[in-house]
């Protein structure tokens, strides 16, 4: 009798822990998400209402995932389907290799527009089709940048951001300034007189140093040139990054970065939030978070100022987080049509709104703050990269904290910084 | 009685199964999976290229894993002195029949009961923070400039006085429990000796310890191996190269950074492998170092 029931409780044991891990043996059986062809046809119309599964990188009571959440509902409602959403949060990218590659149910997912076109190309589907039949435009620049990594349009842009210098116009107008600068000289004027109307004129802080040097040096090489002295080193020897590590330590001598910076962020940005600094080198979302924390700012956006004899005067950083679906969807078309849903007309003004963030779709409106970022990604052919020239150097992490000593004033030449630069190498 | 052979089978294989599966599984493919060129962390078998050492070169030639595995080891010695060294103390002012005892023992080991997320955060933004942080509120006070905790040179070590906050009542705790079993006998038979304080430490104290001694060295070295989330916390943005670990680095090789789409998986699992093998090794030094000697008391 005790062999029976020995032999039974291990047995239920067994059974349990086999039933415990049986979650994923139906995508186990499924095709191999590579081999499904990213062409593959557009499905057959569901017969009755389906169930969309959806990855979102949001936390549940974040701004974005409640506008996500509202579209869903209005979605249901309007559609008898569902749409199932799961929270992973910001650090999805960690998830979706794997899932994709194990056939998880996924029919949407959310991440970095540069991660859906190069890393999860292989699992999505080509939306090339689904996207004429819908009329669909959005962002020439993601769109074209999505094309040229997957070979098809494989994302819809849902979040655009744009980089350059955000600054709080209250400050301007208390320091008497008018117009905003477009030239390197212009801006060290308009740091002077923010300096002399007793107000700090760059905020900066440790974790954006390599952005903002990084746009700098784009300013002087434009992002090929970076590449080359990522590739070959030879910095001290380049006379226009020598020029611009020299700019920036002339910037911090002259004391145009507000006081502590390099700061811990956010600390540095949410001065902007006091009036104590009136600038900021960043993508747009520092506006949501300096709001956020300080209160509503009067905000302006300017691009980053051209250099004398540079090599790119006008570029600007421009990235997205963008939705996707898996190629293996077997909901492709509700899947793209509760897409277009969040990304044009009601739901994406209201992500705007809600979210203080540029539309996705350009004939919405931006928020105020944001004012003239939909054009200026409209009219942007290649976006810049988030030091994209640099950051798959071995050496990269290093560099960053070059780049913060920079701000440090921890070199007295740019000459200096440069062979710094050249001993990683 | 006699032994069941089949019962002992039946009742020991799930638990050996569950091993085999969670534990011994993941180790032989990590290990296997560091000879490979490997993009993503579960790309199929077929998929790995065969790279031999390529990957230990790779990441021993990498600037950034130099910095990172330099900031273990001062992770490991200099906080790994102090926060010994600190618990040990603690645990002998403790042991030693001061008055409120309790109340100390639990304000000490609090921190370790606050989330390390909240605990970071409060240290970054409060205690370090440039314009009002407590630190600086302090040398304003005292009459000097303020100082920047959190630049490139001070953040390391910024990070590891908060992190050694938080974990000196853990070791306290475990000194604490070793103390309490030594008999108290021994102290009496010192004092009445005429064995000072400092001499009963360094001759009964110690000497007893040493077991515990080499468990909470191991302890410190697994947390300095695996020491990830004060990075995070310290670098909240994307990682920097004065609070990077290996950890860290291994996790941003394996899954990209900020704006960084790059991956390998197989340079990630010897990152892993070379953790393994540290932690390890300075399991067998502290063997050879602290030999237990069989005592009973």
């Amino acid at each position: 009798m005790k062999k029976l029931l020995a032999l039974l409780l291990a047995l239920t044991m067994v059974f349990a822990l086999a039933a415990c891990g049986g979650g994923n043996a139906p995508a186990a059986t499924q095709a191999p998400a590579a081999e499904v062809p990213a062409e593959a046809p557009a499905e057959e119309p569901a017969a009755g209402p389906v169930t969309i599964n959806f990855w979102s990188m949001w936390n549940d009571g974040e701004p974005q995932a409640t506008v996500i959440a509202e579209a869903a509902e209005a979605y249901e409602a309007a559609t008898g389907n569902t749409v199932n959403i799961e929270w992973k949060g910001r650090d999805i990218n960690t998830l979706l290799s794997s899932s994709l590659e194990a056939g998880e149910a996924i029919d949407i997912f959310e991440d970095d527009f540069n991660r859906i076109g190069q890393v999860y190309a292989p699992y999505t589907y080509d939306l090339t089709d689904m996207a004429a039949a819908a009329g669909y435009k959005g962002y020439d620049c993601f769109n074209n940048q999505a094309i040229a990594w997957a070979g098809y349009l494989n994302s819809i842009t849902e979040q655009p951001q744009v980089g350059g210098v955000f600054y709080n116009k209250d400050c301007f107008a208390a320091a008497g300034i008018e117009a905003e600068p477009t030239t390197w000289a212009e801006f060290l004027d308009v740091c002077a007189k923010l300096k002399d109307a007793g107000i700090a004129p760059l905020a900066q802080d440790g974790a954006y140093t390599n952005f903002t040097f990084y746009y700098h040096l784009v300013r002087y090489l434009g992002e090929d040139g970076i590449a080359e002295l990522r590739d070959n080193g030879g910095w001290a020897a380049n006379e226009k990054a020598v020029q611009a590590a020299q700019d920036i330590i002339d910037l911090r001598n002259a004391g145009y970065l507000a006081d502590g910076a390099p700061d811990e962020y956010p600390s540095s940005q949410n001065k902007l939030g006091t009036g104590e600094a009136a600038m900021v080198v960043c993508a747009n979302y520092v506006t949501a978070e300096v709001n956020a924390a300080m209160g509503e700012v009067n905000w302006g956006l300017f691009n980053y100022p051209a250099v004398d004899g540079g090599a790119e005067p006008t570029a600007a950083y421009a990235g997205a987080n963008s939705l996707a679906i898996s190629s293996y969807s077997e909901h492709p078309q509700e899947a793209f049509d509760f897409i277009m849903f969040l990304v044009t007309g009601e739901y994406d003004q209201k992500m705007a709104d809600t979210a203080a963030q540029i539309p996705a779709d350009p004939s919405n409106t931006a928020p105020a703050a944001l004012t003239g970022t939909v054009e200026t990604l409209l009219s942007a052919d290649k976006p810049m990269t988030w030091c994209g020239s640099l950051n798959t150097h071995a050496a990269w992490g290093d560099m960053k904290t070059l780049f913060t000593e920079l701000f440090e004033g921890k070199y007295a030449t740019g000459a200096d910084f440069c062979a710094a630069m050249d001993a990683l190498y | 009685m006699r032994k069941n052979r089949t019962l002992i089978f039946f009742f020991m294989a799930p638990t050996v199964l569950c091993l085999l599966l969670m534990y011994v599984y993941p180790v032989c493919r990590t290990v296997l999976m560091s000879f490979f060129r490997v993009e993503s962390l579960t790309a199929s078998t077929d998929t790995w290229t065969f790279n031999g050492v390529d990957n230990y070169i790779k990441i021993f030639h990498n600037a950034s894993f130099k910095t990172s595995m330099s900031n273990m080891m001062l992770i490991w010695l200099v906080g790994g002195v102090i926060t010994l060294s600190i618990s040990m103390l603690m645990a002998v002012i403790l042991t030693s029949g001061i008055r409120g005892k309790k109340f100390f023992r639990a304000a000490i080991y609090l921190p370790n009961i606050i989330s390390a997320v909240a605990l970071a955060t409060m240290w970054v933004q409060y205690i370090f923070n440039y314009d009002y942080g407590l630190l600086n509120q302090l040398v304003t006070l005292l009459g000097f400039d303020k100082i920047r905790w959190l630049g490139t040179d001070g953040k390391l070590w910024a990070m590891l006085a908060a992190f050694t906050f938080g974990s000196v009542g853990y070791y306290m705790l475990i000194y604490i429990s070793g103390i309490e079993g030594i008999p108290r006998d021994m102290y009496e038979a010192a004092t009445l000796d005429g064995a000072s304080k400092p001499a009963q430490f360094f001759q009964i104290t110690l000497p007893l310890l040493k077991g515990i001694i080499k468990t909470s060295i191991t302890f410190w070295s697994i947390n300095a191996a695996t020491f990830f989330l004060w990075s995070k916390m310290f670098s909240p943005v994307q990682t920097e190269g004065s609070t990077v670990v290996p950890v860290i680095y291994l996790y941003d090789t394996v899954f990209g950074g900020k704006g960084v789409i790059e991956r390998d998986a197989g340079a990630g699992a010897a990152v892993g492998v070379v953790l393994a093998v540290i932690i390890v090794a300075v399991y067998f030094v502290m063997n050879r170092l602290l030999k237990e000697e069989d005592l009973e008391y």
